[in-house]
């Protein structure tokens, strides 16, 4: 799981994008954002103006969902932002392999092996191993 | 053996108390002492009592001169409290044998510095005496109600004379210029004590006050005061900080609480006026303690709010006694006025460094004298000290402090503010009165227009100044607008104050600022128009007060004052206000040409240019008096008063249904249309256009006729409907604007039109949503983050629609719903991870039931049952599941705001349903097709009641909504509740246990409700011959039974607890007592052998019979009887009332 896997190089992409395009205002408080080529979930919004009769701008204070670092930007609230497409699939928990890798229980009834437990010492990640191991026995 | 430790206990605590060094040990040893003698009081002698009271008071007086007063102060409470505590136990003379040390030490016997202990104790000891200050001692509420009447009865006006002699012995000294430090304390002191009195709550009934004016002779020592204060505030002039000093503000307070005391002379002695239906209080106390013979005090129900506690009684409306009441005014505000005059020199001392409190006190002088007097009275006050009037005074002073207040330094400026604040509350109050209390002279009228001329004009300076900064109020935005908006609408009463000019004044400053705009837009020169901007901005929004009333909740008319001005103009171009309408909305209409939007409008000018429209359209876009008035032509009364009539019927008419009202919608549709599209992005602007402007224009029914005609409308709907622009607004916002344009619906004549509009309006957005939801690739494409936002901007639109349910749309609403039920549930199935769009499914459905429910037929109703069953199974079977799968706390917080919301929507689904039980308009009902609204209601507690927690419960607004469908559904389905699995009943029932003693009135009365529906339900069935709730346990094991049996017995006992011990409450004795019958009839036993128990434990023999003949009178009086009908309720709830009252005199302990 290298960082580079999670970057947007938005609309240069030749595929089928990763993001699509909305506008700054109407992106809100718990939505999805793209801040500096990472996918953020929005935690803060607020919009500020320059000068009193200026454009009002938005600005957003994001936590990556990968990696959990705080990001901030500030966009014009008419213009628009990159919001990353964001799927979220419950898998069911098999196994951990020795080598730390995951075996989860699809939907369509095959196993997805390529998944490894978070290497920092987060509590989560402790729990799912102890409990799988206290299953296994 | 008890008595002798409590004695040694005391010994070891004095000891301390006068050798240790620690001040610190002396103040707790103190404390100490207090507490153990209230705690063991009964078991010490009257000797032993006395002893003790006297040994703090000597203490005190030994050691007034002491560093350390926070111990002084103490010991002093302390014996005060011991006072209190004993003060029925003592006969009269030990009393006064207690108080005649306190007196001698007052009038100064044995120096000042035991004279200022002496006052201390003093005020220790009143604040003692009255309720809202008292320590708690174990002791029933009688006994503190007692106390706070013997006290106002005999010794009040005793210490208050004491109080005032130890005043007068040092005045003179301090006059001279003799006095000591200790000896001003005595008379700030003094002074202190005597504003504490004043500020006694009292209550003694006027069939009390009789004798007590025997001793009236101490007259005139309010004009002492006052010279008092004038002279040695002279020694001081040059003493800046002398203003801030304990003597000089504690003499300010008392004259300024003098000034808020009134009365009137009563040779007969008991006089009251039967003013208002207000209760008089009349203490005869106070005959003849001011100086003057006042003895009625009338307490004001909603007096202005400022911090002082000037403004608790109220003149009466002048009468016979006006002369007098008039005399004492004059005579404070001839030395108040010293405080304040002349205001330019005073405002200029201010701003080099003077203290401020003494402006501010003499403010609050006059800020009581307003609330006291009628306008014209207020007014003609000054005259006999001034060639002018107190109006003219008090504008100046506003236009010294408004030009202070809008030069903003940040450097500690606050007191303009803070004066500003109490000038606008005394406008406020002379100018909020109606008819004949607020009529003003010429002068007065003269200087609130030029007061008016100064506020604009400094208020139009700051702006431009300011024009650069930036906006950053953000965060305190709303408050900030609330309160400027307070603001404004003082100024703006100033305005209304003097029409005739004001109005003309406005609309020159605004067509300078609109003519030099134009010409920089024709001459196309270089300028930077930021400035002029923001002047204009200020000055729609001043304009826009001037010129309307906020009208929250009310329906709004064209304010009084403006309706009866202009008398002599019958010319529609010549009226002031017309005029003024006229230029805004042009200069409005503006803003449709791009080039200058571009150039001029810009958000901010945009936001004041909507929140002006939308009150203007209120207000005058077709009024409905108008068309009042013009049924009223043919009437009688066409003679009377011409002239201002006809002024009013050309404002009134000039933008009515059959002159320009439609060309001014029209104009006003499409500048919403362009703040919709052509500011992305600005949410303020864009929410002011839709929940203000837009819901405006369609609350009235004659307005949305000539609407919905409209080419404009009819724009705006199909650019709503058939593109893509209006998607990028916020989805909120297209919820609303959905439900604005659903709303004009309703006023189509005929109902086939109305149906086709809303199709029209809909059809699309069902069409589009059924086409999603049935894509071949739904699955990949779904969540994909734009199918998302589509979706939600979607469900919104239809929430709105729904929400506008109206009679006459309700059937194509329905059909609306219909269209999308299969794609919902598909929906709901596809996005069960993206809690939003789920959440936004259920609220959409809560809200279409909410709408359509009551209208529809039994197979309409099946269809709509049937669904939200389908839509509960859905989201309990993947939901339930997930409540919490990490122990990562923020996870956990997250996913319970998450069921948070939902919940409630769920609960407010069911809610809704339920309704249809209670309220139902649809034509046919045939019993045989209806469907079991019961059976949804089953299933849906089957899968709300596990997710709630009690620490979910914990969330005002879910608990709200849980206790009201519990309470609900208790009421109208005691059967189905009853049949729920034991696991489900359980837990409802620890629920609503849960919420009896809930702090929050509503929750508690809900479950009381509940409890009451319970209980009658089961009486009732057992009455019946039937099992009751007993029937459910039947089929369980036998221990349910029991069990089933205890729940009412347990009910019952905390309902007695809580009625008895905790909770006096008397806004819930209904329904405690609608609860409690029930459970009675169901447990006669138990509730005899409960009411057994609580006498037998009640040791005080006299509380035991009146307890028990309260218990007796509870259920034997008022021919009460066993059943449950309304009139038996009616009876006992009539009873427990009496009960309560009666129990929580000797029950309640403080």
């Amino acid at each position: 799981m290298s960082d580079e896997e999670h970057h947007f190089d938005s609309k240069a992409d030749a595929g089928a994008s990763k993001t699509y395009p909305q506008q700054a205002g109407t992106i809100r408080k718990n939505g999805y954002i793209v801040i500096k080529g990472r996918a953020c979930k929005v935690v803060e919004v607020s919009t500020s103006k320059t000068g009193k009769h200026g454009h009002a701008k938005c600005h957003f204070v994001g936590i990556d969902i990968f990696n959990n670092k705080k990001l901030e930007d500030i966009v014009p609230s008419s213009h628009n932002c990159d919001v990353p497409h964001v799927t979220r699939t419950d898998y069911q928990l098999i196994d951990i392999s020795e080598d730390g890798f995951l075996s989860l229980l699809t939907e369509n009834g095959n196993t997805k092996d390529d998944l490894k437990l978070p290497t920092d010492e987060t509590l989560l990640a402790q729990r799912i191993s102890v409990s799988v191991s206290v299953d296994v026995k | 053996m008890m008595l002798g430790m409590v004695l040694q206990y005391w010994c070891f605590s004095l000891y301390p108390s006068e050798n240790s060094e620690v001040p610190n040990a002396r103040f707790q040893a103190a404390g100490a002492i207090g507490d153990a003698a209230i705690r063991e009081w009964g078991m010490l002698t009257n000797e032993n009592r006395k002893s003790l009271i006297l040994f703090c008071l000597h203490y005190v007086m030994e050691h007034a001169s002491a560093a350390d007063a926070y111990v002084q102060l103490k010991v002093s409470a302390v014996a005060a409290q011991l006072v209190k505590r004993g003060w029925f136990d003592f006969i009269e003379a030990e009393k006064i044998g207690i108080l005649i040390e306190v007196k001698k030490a007052i009038l100064g016997l044995h120096g000042s510095d035991v004279q200022s202990a002496g006052i201390s104790f003093l005020e220790s000891l009143v604040s003692e005496f009255s309720p809202g200050t008292s320590t708690a001692m174990g002791l029933p509420k009688d006994y503190h109600e007692q106390c706070h009447s013997s006290m106002e009865l005999n010794y009040l006006k005793e210490f208050y004379c004491w109080a005032k002699s130890a005043a007068l012995n040092v005045a003179d000294k301090i006059v001279s210029c003799y006095a000591n430090i200790s000896e001003e304390k005595v008379c700030s002191r003094a002074l202190r004590f005597m504003f504490q009195v004043l500020n006694w709550n009292f209550k003694s009934s006027p069939s009390a006050l009789d004798n007590s004016s025997s001793k009236s002779n101490s007259g005139g020592h309010m004009l002492w005061l006052l010279n008092f204060y004038a002279i040695v505030r002279q020694k001081h002039s040059s003493d800046m900080l002398w203003f801030d000093s304990p003597l000089a503000v504690s003499a300010r307070q008392l004259i300024v609480q003098l000034c808020s005391l009134t009365g009137t002379i009563f040779p007969s002695g008991i006089l009251l006026y039967g003013h208002q239906g207000m209760q008089y209080r009349t203490v005869s106390v106070f005959r003849g303690w001011l100086g003057m013979h006042c003895s009625t005090f009338r307490p004001v129900t909603g007096g202005p709010r400022t911090g002082m506690p000037s403004d608790r009684y109220v003149l009466p409306v002048p009468g016979d006694d006006g002369e007098m009441q008039i005399k004492h005014l004059t005579q404070i505000l001839s030395a108040v006025i010293e405080w304040v005059e002349p205001p330019n020199i005073i405002s200029g001392a201010l701003r080099s460094g003077r203290s401020e409190s003494e402006m501010i006190d003499g403010f609050h002088a006059l800020l009581s004298m307003a609330t006291l007097t009628s306008t014209m009275l207020f007014d003609n006050l000054l005259r006999s000290l001034r060639p002018f009037g107190t109006i003219h005074l008090l504008a100046t002073l506003t236009c010294e402090v408004v030009k202070t207040y809008v030069i903003k330094n940040d450097d500690e400026q606050t007191w303009s503010s803070e004066a500003l604040d109490i000038m606008l509350e005394i406008w406020t109050v002379i100018l909020g009165r109606s008819g004949n209390d607020m009529k003003i002279s010429a002068e007065g009228i003269s200087s609130a227009s030029n007061l008016f001329n100064t506020i604009v004009e400094s208020h139009l300076k700051a702006a431009a100044e300011s024009a650069f900064e930036d906006d950053s109020e953000a965060d305190y935005f709303h408050v900030s607008v609330s309160r400027r908006d307070e603001t404004l609408y003082a100024y703006a009463l100033i305005a209304r104050a003097a029409v005739e000019t004001t109005v003309p004044f406005l609309t020159r400053l605004f067509s300078e600022r609109f003519a030099l705009l134009s010409q920089v837009w024709t001459n196309n020169e270089r300028m930077d128009p930021t400035q002029t901007l923001e002047e204009l901005y200020w000055l729609l929004l001043i304009t826009g007060h001037v010129l309307t009333d906020s009208g929250e909740g009310e329906t709004v008319l064209v304010p009084e004052a403006i309706q009866d001005g202009f008398s002599g103009v019958t010319e529609e171009l010549q009226h002031p206000v017309i005029v003024l309408s006229w230029s805004i909305i042009s200069f409005a209409k503006q803003s449709l040409d791009p080039k200058m939007r571009n150039a001029y409008f810009s958000p901010r000018l945009m936001e004041a240019v909507i929140w002006f429209l939308a009150r203007w359209v209120d207000t005058y876009l077709m009024p409905i008096d108008a068309a009042k008035g013009q049924l009223g032509i043919s009437g009688h009364d066409e003679g009377l008063q011409q002239h201002p009539q006809s002024s009013k019927k050309v404002l009134l008419s000039f933008s009515g249904q059959h002159s320009q009202g439609e060309i001014i919608l029209d104009t006003i549709i499409r500048i919403s249309m362009t703040t919709l599209t052509s500011y992305p992005g600005e949410n303020e602007l864009q929410a002011l256009t839709c929940w203000k402007l837009l819901v405006v224009l369609v609350r009235r029914r004659h307005v949305c006729i000539h609407l919905v005609a409209l080419e404009s409308w009819r724009d705006l709907a199909r650019a709503f409907a058939n593109e893509r622009t209006l998607f990028s607004l916020n989805a909120r916002l297209q919820r609303s604007l959905a439900e604005t344009l659903v709303c004009a619906a309703s006023s189509f004549k005929d109902l086939e039109t109305s149906n086709q509009y809303v199709r029209d309006l809909m059809g699309p957005m069902t069409a589009y949503l059924v086409d999603i939801s049935s894509r071949n690739d739904l699955k990949a494409v779904a969540q994909q983050a734009d199918a998302i936002y589509m979706v939600s901007c979607l469900l919104e639109r239809l929430r709105g629609a729904s929400r506008a349910t109206q009679p006459r749309t309700q059937k194509s609403i329905f059909e609306m719903g219909c269209a999308v039920m299969n794609s919902l549930l598909t929906l709901l199935e596809l996005y069960k991870n993206q809690s939003t769009v789920v959440y936004l499914i259920l609220k959409f459905v809560v809200d279409f039931v909410e709408g359509e429910v009551a209208f529809l037929s039994a197979k309409e109703t099946s269809i709509l049952v049937n669904f939200c069953l389908q839509l509960l199974r859905i989201y309990s079977s993947h939901n339930i599941g997930k409540i919490s799968l990490s122990l990562s706390t923020s996870l956990q917080s997250e996913a319970q705001t998450e069921k948070y919301k939902d919940l409630r929507a769920l609960l407010q689904l069911l809610t809704n349903i339920c309704s249809k039980d209670l309220v139902d308009f649809s034509s046919f009902s045939n019993e045989a097709e209806s469907t079991d609204i019961a059976e949804v209601i089953y299933v849906g507690l089957h899968i709300v009641t596990p997710l709630i927690s009690l620490e979910l419960l914990k969330y005002p607004k879910l608990s709200c909504d849980y206790f009201a469908l519990i309470s609900h559904l208790l009421e109208v389905y005691p059967e189905k509740v009853a049949q729920l699995n034991k696991e489900a009943f359980d837990h409802i029932v620890r629920t609503l246990d849960f919420g009896v003693c809930h702090q929050d009135v509503d929750i508690v009365d809900k479950c009381l409700r509940a409890v009451n529906a319970l209980a009658s339900y089961h009486y009732k069935e057992k009455i019946a011959g039937k099992e009751g709730l007993g029937a459910k346990a039947m089929s369980s094991e036998e221990s349910n039974s029991e069990f089933q049996q205890s729940i009412l017995s347990y009910f019952l006992r905390l309902l007695i607890q809580l009625l008895l011990y905790q909770d006096f409450r008397m806004e819930l004795a209904g329904s405690a007592a609608d609860a409690l019958l029930p459970l009675v009839l169901c447990e006669q036993d138990l509730y005899q052998r409960l009411v057994q128990e609580i006498l037998e434990k009640q040791s005080n023999p006299a509380i035991k019979t009146r307890l028990a003949s309260a218990f007796n009178a509870l259920t034997s009086t008022n021919q009460l009887s066993s059943s449950l009908d309304r009139n038996n309720r009616f009876r006992f709830r009539k009873n427990l009332q009496v009960f309560l009252i009666e129990v929580s005199g000797f029950m309640r302990i403080i």
